[in-house]
């Protein structure tokens, strides 16, 4: 669904930002890319979705290279939610945002349909579709943003740090809403997150990078237990995770408050019973 | 873009002139070139304005903007060709009278737009804001709302290209669109753009606030901006552009 072969790419007059990246995503992955500021996250998704083209190397779509084809062609498969809300939303009401999303890539459909789709996502998110957007908090107008993308139904799913700024209810209904598409749609999910704990809730697979380049590829409690990984790549694993960590042998598959209370209390009935 | 209006580091002679002495250059240039209608004067303004960037040390600023300006004078040269009517004809509706009067409009254009980017390429903000209010005795209130206004002119364009770039990932035309749709396309843009204005602007006002910004006066700054034997050369090239535009 999503290819990368050997993409590098550098901004005029700054050294390489991505250097010789490759990875693949299938439909209905859920793939968060992790990395100190600077490691080339954000430039990854960009090149994912076209916004950037890369200096060398093939970013495909659907095996369509992003090279030849534009941007605003794509977004009827590949959504993208960017971290400040505010640079997409650009009507009036919740209802008008909605429908400018759906009429810029389903302009073909007829308007009742697309009347409908508003109808429905308007539900689906509680909006009435009267309210002001920029009347909205910053997580409300978030959710404006994400639903006006998710209205378009696209295949693939975008995020560049959609977290940032937001409380943790904020955050949960977000991410819940974004979960619930990639597991009941399929929507293959790609999310540049700098918050470890919603990456180890939500992400099933990790991507790993610093200085520009991957520095490894694979499930998220794999990639968060590995402890030289984190520090070369200047992460701090989940809370849960670094503690099991310390907690050492008998906690390794432990990665929440709940799991390792009953690892303990196992070990203490184990040992009870031992007496 | 956004580097457009950005300040160059450098230690040439313009660099160090002193940051009035460059507005003073800048709108000696500019009133030259409203005085005068000698195609050949201006012509030579033109040239001078080419220099000074030159001179400056910044020669890829200066065809860059050179060039940005000549796209637009493009645009209006046409325009005055069209639209005047005196004089006589010399081919189809367009006037020898209209051909003049267009080459002067353009090369006045480009002339007195070309030392106002210049200027903020070769001067930073902070000292053409203390060399106002130290030197012309601007009140800083008035300084500082200058100098914001110019600082916020490279924030806005890289705004306006993140809300295009946001508007493509959803399926708005940008990059395929060229000329006038694309302005049509971009004109409903200006509203998140306003209220994102508003908002910082209204962010700085708070932050200046709680930084003690009523209680700067002309002695807060250390740095002072003195006149030298480079700054009297300068004044003395300013007038006589000055003079030379009222006497050719």
């Amino acid at each position: 669904m999503i290819r990368l072969e050997n993409v590098s790419f550098s901004y005029r007059g700054q050294g390489p930002s991505v250097q010789n990246v490759s990875f693949h995503a299938e439909k209905g992955e859920f793939i968060a890319i992790l990395g100190a500021n600077g490691a080339g996250k954000t430039t990854t998704v960009r090149l994912i979705d076209g916004l950037i083209k890369p200096d060398s190397g093939k970013v495909l779509i659907h095996g369509a290279d992003t090279a030849e084809s534009s941007v605003s062609e794509r977004a009827r498969r590949v959504g993208f939610l960017f971290q400040n809300p505010d640079r997409q939303i650009c009507r009036n009401t919740v209802r008008e945002e909605i429908l400018f999303g759906l009429r810029s890539v389903r302009g073909d459909e007829k308007e009742e349909a697309l009347q409908a789709r508003t109808d429905e996502i308007l539900k689906d998110f509680s909006f009435t579709g009267d309210e002001e957007p920029f009347s909205l908090s910053r997580g409300q107008r978030q959710r404006v943003a994400l639903a006006s993308i998710l209205a378009v139904e696209p295949e693939i799913l975008i995020l560049d740090e959609p977290t940032t700024g937001l409380d943790y209810l904020e955050c949960c209904h977000i991410m819940d809403r974004i979960r619930r598409m990639n597991e009941e749609q399929q929507v293959t999910v790609v999310m540049v997150c700098h918050d470890m704990e919603v990456v180890l809730d939500y992400a099933k697979r990790a991507l790993v990078m610093a200085g520009g380049r991957l520095l490894a590829d694979g499930g998220v409690r794999e990639i968060f237990r590995d402890a030289a990984l984190m520090e070369a790549a200047s992460i701090l694993p989940p809370q849960m995770i670094g503690l099991s960590l310390r907690l050492g042998k008998g906690f390794e598959q432990c990665d929440s408050t709940d799991t390792i209370v009953q690892t303990v209390l196992d070990a203490r009935r184990g040992g009870a019973k031992h007496e | 873009m956004n580097n457009l209006f950005g300040y160059v580091p450098g230690n040439s002679v313009i660099h160090r002139l002193n940051p009035v002495t460059k507005i003073f250059l800048t709108i000696a240039v500019c009133v030259a070139a409203f005085i005068s209608d000698n195609l050949a004067y201006l012509a030579g303004l033109l040239a001078v304005d080419l220099l000074i960037g030159f001179a400056a040390g910044v020669p890829g600023k200066t065809l860059t903007i050179f060039r940005g300006l000549l796209k637009i004078a493009l645009f209006l040269f046409a325009l005055q060709i069209l639209m005047i009517r005196r004089g006589t004809p010399v081919f189809w509706i367009i006037t020898d009278e209209g051909l003049l009067t267009a080459v002067r409009v353009v090369l006045r254009l480009v002339i007195v737009c070309m030392p106002l980017a210049l200027v903020l390429a070769v001067t930073r903000i902070s000292d053409l804001t203390n060399s106002f209010v130290q030197v012309l005795h601007v009140p800083y209130q008035y300084a500082f709302t200058l100098s914001t206004a110019i600082r916020f002119i490279p924030q806005f364009l890289e705004e306006m290209n993140g809300i295009m770039e946001a508007q493509t990932a959803r399926g708005v035309a940008f990059d395929k669109a060229r000329g006038l749709k694309k302005f049509s396309m971009i004109l409903p843009l200006c509203a998140p753009l306003l209220i994102s204005s508003v908002r910082r602007t209204d962010q700085t006002a708070a932050a200046a606030e709680l930084r003690g910004f009523r209680l700067r006066t002309r002695q807060s700054a250390y740095k002072r901006y003195p006149f030298t034997a480079l700054d009297l050369a300068a004044a003395v090239f300013s007038a006589a552009l000055i003079a030379g535009a009222l006497l050719i």
